[in-house]
């Protein structure tokens, strides 16, 4: 098997150099280290929140805009109607918590009765109704003219995550971890290609899938590695896996197979000391604005846009689903986009490697 | 059938010709050496023929198949030692020519077998478990060689294989080589005229891409050399005498301790006489023998290293 002996070998260039091993596995693990430990639970400001307006007339909702003026506070969409699906999506990790507009809320105002809201957030995060409760008591006051009194209620849910911070960042970094690859395949393929250890195995009757995957395939083992030494480090950070551990790896392998084949393309294309560089300058901005570190909701769309069509946030939205409880067919959008983008990657990388082996 | 065959090959760069219109027929179990300055294209010559490079026009073909219609079956048959001693740094001996055996059809037992003989042979058994990145430039030559042998091909590129190697490590590659003479076609391109001239049955000279001449050392010679030199070692070598030389031959330099001389059908008696006609003290004179140096400096105007 010439597939197999060609990734044998790269396989060992790979794991009896100790400075590749290093970056490879050392950055995202000390990147996962500093974060988790830096952010400690801590929500960024402005406060997402999420509304459910049981009552659905224009008194709530003119309460729902004075609330969208504050710029403390940034409404997600969409408002829900019903509580049972609000509190479905806290559990999914899809929001961190919602504030209920109860029905008869309209009445109460007009009647001078007093008002009960409601605050629920995940008992995981104390800290959030405590932060959101005098916000929403000093517009609710405002609103209401302070004639009937108000009362925000805090409802804590018992949720599975221990850590919302941790459960946030893991994807990302994770993810970031994996787009390593790219700079590290591409500089095994750039430097066999320009030592000529390239074209001396192109004198030999390999194909060139054989070029292919043995390029690829010993990437496979990094990639496990490394995904299951940040799921242990995420673990011992406080990661809550409530989800499918399965459909989480299943994700990671995508991107990292997607990362292998930017790895690939860049390697063949460019000379080693400028593939490094160009790397880099695509690495960190696609993790940036892909949420890696932080959350794309406030993006300009354009930016969002570029994003969306890149497979890294898919990986990431994917596996924070999936790590925060939710099911395979709301990860199957993102799974298309991973999939897609693994099989026009490597397809790209064929192509110009047959243009390699016969210039 | 001739083992290398090219008929009007030649390979263009955006225009710029690189190698122009080359007509080669290397026989099977011949040694042929290509000479030719730096850029002359003789790398990629080689380059055509190992199927790393097509060419703009013409064709050539390896032992019946053209490498541009037949490229993996080209490469079945082909063992290549490029010019950069390429090899897997990280991987030992064994695992470097494993690997080439392999990925050429070798099983295990084979691959082994033949990888034994082959460090036996080049003398690096002792360090075979070594990574290579920590061998000397001959030993990776060395090893290098031994990777394009390992699979037992029928005809061997050998791209300056004792490029920047000490004397002793390329006297030993050269004896290796030498040993593999009649077994297998090899196609050697050297900037060392000493080792072609003793290694190879026949010689071509490559420059500015085309093949300017071809034949044995000594047919070159005698095609090319029609000049002598005489160094004379001499004393009282006035001005006038100097002048009078100068005069009488094309060439004549004043070197160390006397004096050499260089002229079509130069008569070494009649040459001694008139010097001892004028005086000069002539301790010692010889006719120097033509080297293929002097032939590739007559015929490219250059020296092998430009």
């Amino acid at each position: 098997m010439k597939v197999w002996e060609i990734g044998k070998r790269n396989l060992k260039e790979i794991y009896r150099n100790p400075v590749l091993l290093g970056f490879l596995l050392g950055m995202p693990l000390a990147f996962m280290l500093v974060f988790c430990s830096a952010v400690g639970g801590e929500h960024a400001s402005p406060i997402s929140m999420s509304i459910v307006d049981e009552d659905r007339n224009q008194t709530s909702s003119a309460f729902i805009s004075c609330l969208e003026s504050i710029p403390a506070i940034e409404l997600s969409e969409p408002i829900y109607n019903e509580e049972s699906q609000a509190k479905k999506d806290m559990e999914n990790g899809r929001i961190p918590f919602y504030l209920l507009i109860p029905s008869g809320f309209e009445e109460a105002k007009q009647a001078q009765r007093p008002i009960n809201l409601e605050l629920a957030y995940k008992e995981a995060d104390p800290m959030i109704g405590l932060r959101v409760k005098p916000i929403i008591e000093a517009v609710g006051s405002e609103f209401l003219g302070m004639a009937p009194p108000l009362n925000v209620e805090l409802k804590g849910t018992e949720s599975k995550i221990k850590s919302e911070a941790v459960n946030f960042y893991f994807p990302g970094i994770a993810v970031f971890g994996l787009m390593i690859l790219i700079a590290t395949g591409a500089e095994i393929i750039a430097g066999d290609r320009e030592k000529g250890f390239l074209a001396r195995m192109l004198t030999t009757p390999a194909r060139p899938w054989d070029f292919i995957l043995g390029y690829s395939l010993p990437f496979i083992p990094v990639l496990i590695i490394s995904t299951l030494i940040y799921l242990g480090v995420g673990m011992a950070m406080g990661l809550t896996i409530v989800g499918n551990l399965g459909h989480a790896f299943l994700i990671f392998f995508l991107i990292g197979l997607c990362s292998i084949g930017i790895a690939m393309i860049v390697g063949t294309l460019l000379k080693s000391e400028s593939q490094a560089g160009v790397c880099w300058i695509f690495i960190v901005p696609m993790a940036m604005i892909s949420g890696a570190w932080f959350s794309v909701e406030g993006m300009p769309s354009a930016i969002k846009s570029v994003a969306g069509a890149l497979p890294f946030i898919h990986a990431i939205d994917g596996s924070r689903a999936v790590i925060n409880g939710s099911s395979f067919s709301v990860i199957m959008p993102d799974l298309y986009w991973l999939v897609g983008w693994a099989v026009v990657l490597f397809a790209a990388g064929i192509v110009l490697f047959r243009r390699t082996m016969v210039s | 059938m001739d083992a290398v065959q090219t008929f009007k090959l030649t390979k263009e760069f955006n225009g710029l010709v690189a190698v122009n219109g080359v007509d080669l027929g290397i026989k099977k179990g011949e040694l042929f050496s290509l000479l030719g300055p730096n850029g002359a294209g003789k790398t990629t010559t080689i380059k055509m023929l190992c199927c790393l490079l097509k060419p703009t026009k013409g064709t050539a073909s390896i032992l019946g198949y053209d490498v541009a219609k037949a490229p993996f079956k080209v490469k079945k048959l082909i063992g290549v030692s490029p010019q950069d001693t390429v090899l897997s740094e990280r991987l030992n001996c064994w695992e470097n020519l494993s690997l080439i055996g392999k990925v050429h059809g070798m099983s295990s037992n084979e691959a082994k077998g033949r990888s034994k003989e082959l460090l036996e042979t080049m003398g690096l058994m002792e360090r075979s478990k070594d990574q290579v990145r920590k061998f000397s430039g001959g030993m990776k030559r060395r090893l290098s060689i031994a990777m394009a042998l390992v699979h037992d091909p029928e005809l061997l590129f050998l791209d300056e294989p004792t490029l920047g190697l000490d004397p002793q490590a390329r006297r030993a590659v050269w004896e290796y080589i030498a040993g593999l003479k009649g077994r297998k076609t090899i196609l050697l391109t050297t900037h060392y005229m000493e080792e072609a001239d003793s290694l190879s049955d026949r010689i071509g000279i490559i420059d500015e891409g085309r093949v300017v001449a071809l034949g044995t050392s000594e047919e070159l010679k005698a095609d090319f050399l029609k000049t002598r030199n005489m160094v004379i070692s001499a004393e009282n070598l006035t001005a006038e005498v100097m002048e009078d030389l100068q005069s009488k031959y094309s060439g004549v330099d004043e070197i160390d301790g006397g004096l050499k001389i260089s002229h079509k059908d130069l008569d070494f008696k009649e040459t001694v006489d008139y010097l001892h006609s004028r005086g000069v003290t002539v301790y010692s004179a010889a006719l120097e023998q033509p080297t293929l140096e002097d032939v590739f400096i007559q015929i490219t105007g250059k020296r092998l290293r430009d």
